[in-house]
């Protein structure tokens, strides 16, 4: 079963055997001449102003994973919408209970105040 | 309608949890929820009690299997977990109030995880477990860091996020294995396959089976997967720690017995030259001595605690290596130590919260200096649950202890029985080390003095553990013989 894959082996060493060659050549025989302006962080031409970390909200989190939750649900309702008719009544009852515990995340998000952004 | 019966458990706790999320948001005074959880739980267990007496063999659980599968371990299990749930929401009553963190959304994270839990001990199927693996760990991560402001909180829950994902994916990546080897994700079927010699035709089914196998292992934190359990035990408010060291650690070695019984049970799997149990009783020897070792050198109780609890999942290892002689034998020692476990440690780490209030915990073992004198009824109350951890007759940890080492012996591990002895008097040290400084220590001049809280609910869980710690010691019987019956689910 091994020999299969063995092409595929063959393929990751050349691969790695040929630009490990050339990282190497390059590293030995390339010129080297460094100076500070080249030795700096590159940004569009100009000089890096403030510092790496930047604060992001946790409101975009949120906005983010709710996203998700609903996005899921749309996954779900999907195919279930296109074999309605051969799912029948238990394919209804399931998704009308999967609906109604996603409905009720939805008041809890809503009472709970994360779907304002201004607060 | 009869399989909405067989399903009740599952309902009420469900249901349970999506009511207590809505009361959360829409009552101002959150103050009845622990009291509203503890009822849910009890409903739920009371359920499960009442598909145990009705007869679950008139019920048409057959449509759930392998998915679901109903029978008397699942019921077991779930009055276990129901138990362990209902008192870690009365300590969090006490305990969120007192320490100012009392957001509802405590008590319906512990109903999904235990939700979760249960899905656990009745999965047939490896899509199930891992969907109530999964529910039930991602409740115990946010349990984990429900001390929002507590740096500790959050770096406990970090740990365990991250390693705990980790042994997620390990596991699936075992499971994905035994799918591709055995072509079915049915326990009971990947069994069958098993025991035809599938390991001969494909060898990844044995790598599958060492992933789940190790996957398995973390999540009942045997050593050397257990690295996390310390930092998120410490880390955790400690309704959340004693709920995690009870509840998902039970649900946990359910998953164990139901994973490895059923479905790497055959005769080549559990043999003493070729199969895990060597393996599992070399982890077992491991955990209890690392643990036991290192709980004797903590200053902290509540770390000492959670090194206690890892020690205790190497007790349960020697149990399930026990399976090698006698499947139903392993399984019913195993349950029953469970339930003796379940409810000295809920005790233990109860009465470390009585003994603690506002800016003035009980955490070290300074702490407890003089406490015996001060608080007589809080002290013994704690002595008779560490007692019982230590495995000292007439209480339910003995018996507990007594089972799983007969039946080592009757497979004939002489040796591991004598090294699990040995380990519970190294134990008996450091549960005894407590008393002594709440007897016999007076606190230092000028030092702190921790405040015991005044909490009915935290006394109320208390004095329900103790009834339960003394029940199961004076009269282990009526549980012993409902552990064998639930064992008899791996009668061959």
């Amino acid at each position: 079963m091994l020999s299969t894959y063995a092409p595929m082996f063959m393929i990751i060493a050349i691969a790695t055997l040929i630009a490990g060659l050339f990282y190497t050549f390059a590293t030995v025989l390339g010129p080297k001449n460094p100076t500070p302006e080249k030795m700096m962080p590159f940004e569009c031409g100009s000089d890096s102003v403030g510092s790496r970390g930047v604060k992001l909200s946790v409101k975009f989190y949120l906005t983010a994973i709710l996203f998700v939750v609903f996005d899921i649900e749309a996954v779900f309702v999907y195919p279930w919408a296109i074999q309605f008719r051969q799912l029948g009544w238990f394919g209804l009852a399931s998704m009308i209970g999967f609906l109604s515990v996603v409905a009720i995340a939805l008041v809890y998000v809503w009472r709970k105040g994360a779907l304002e952004w201004e607060s | 309608m009869l399989l909405m019966f067989a399903l009740s458990p599952f309902l009420v706790l469900g249901g349970g949890a999506l009511l207590l999320m809505l009361a959360e948001v829409f009552s101002r005074r959150p103050s009845g929820l622990a009291i509203g959880t503890t009822i849910v739980f009890i409903t739920s267990g009371a359920f499960s009690v009442a598909l145990w007496l009705y007869g679950i063999e008139f019920l048409p659980v057959g449509i759930l299997s392998p998915w679901i599968l109903v029978d008397k371990f699942t019921l077991f299990f779930n009055v276990l977990l129901c138990l362990g749930g209902a008192l870690a929401s009365l300590l969090a009553g006490g305990y969120l109030v007192e320490y100012k963190l009392n957001r509802g959304e405590f008590y319906s994270i512990l109903l999904f995880a235990t939700f979760g839990g249960m899905m656990l001990a009745s999965a047939g199927d490896f899509l199930t477990l891992f969907l109530g693996l999964e529910t039930m760990s991602l409740g115990a991560y946010a349990l984990t860091a429900f001390r929002r402001a507590s740096p500790r909180s959050a770096e406990g829950a970090l740990k365990y996020f991250l390693l705990g994902s980790f042994a997620a994916a390990i596991m699936l990546y075992g499971i994905a294995l035994v799918y591709g080897a055995t072509g079915s994700t049915d326990l009971a079927r990947v069994g069958a396959a098993f025991s035809h010699g599938v390991v001969t035709s494909h060898p990844m089914a044995l790598i599958g089976l060492v992933l789940i196998v190790i996957g398995l292992l973390f999540k009942v934190s045997a050593v050397p997967f257990h690295m996390w359990t310390p930092d998120a035990y410490e880390g955790a408010p400690t309704p959340a720690t004693a709920y995690m060291a009870v509840v998902v650690k039970s649900a946990a070695f359910a998953m164990m017995l139901r994973v490895l019984l059923t479905s790497f049970g055959d005769a080549e799997s559990m043999s003493w030259s070729a199969g895990w149990p060597p393996a599992l009783a070399a982890i077992a020897v491991l955990t209890m001595t690392v643990a036991n070792l290192i709980a004797g050198r903590q200053d902290s109780v509540k770390r000492m605690l959670a090194y206690s609890s890892i020690a205790h999942a190497g007790y349960l290892l020697v149990g399930v290596v026990v399976a090698l002689r006698s499947k139903e034998q392993a399984a019913a020692g195993v349950i029953f130590y469970l339930a003796t476990y379940t409810v000295s440690t809920i005790g233990a780490f109860g009465a470390l919260i009585l003994l603690g209030s506002y800016g003035k915990e009980a955490v070290s073992y300074d702490d407890l200096a003089g406490v015996g004198k001060r608080h007589p009824a809080i002290a013994m109350a704690f002595s008779l649950f560490l007692f019982s951890l230590a495995g000292v007759p007439p209480t339910a940890g003995f018996f507990g202890k007594w089972f799983i080492f007969r039946a080592a012996m009757d497979s004939g591990f002489y040796w591991l029985t004598i090294l699990a002895f040995i380990n519970s008097v190294i134990g008996a040290y450091y549960y005894l080390r407590v008393l002594v400084f709440m007897y016999m220590r007076e606190p230092q001049p000028g030092a702190a003095i921790a405040v015991p809280m005044q909490s009915r609910h935290v006394k109320a869980a208390l004095l329900l553990s103790a009834v339960f710690v003394l029940a199961l010691g004076l009269a282990p019987t009526c549980t012993l013989d409902a552990a064998i019956a639930a064992a008899t689910t791996f009668r061959m």
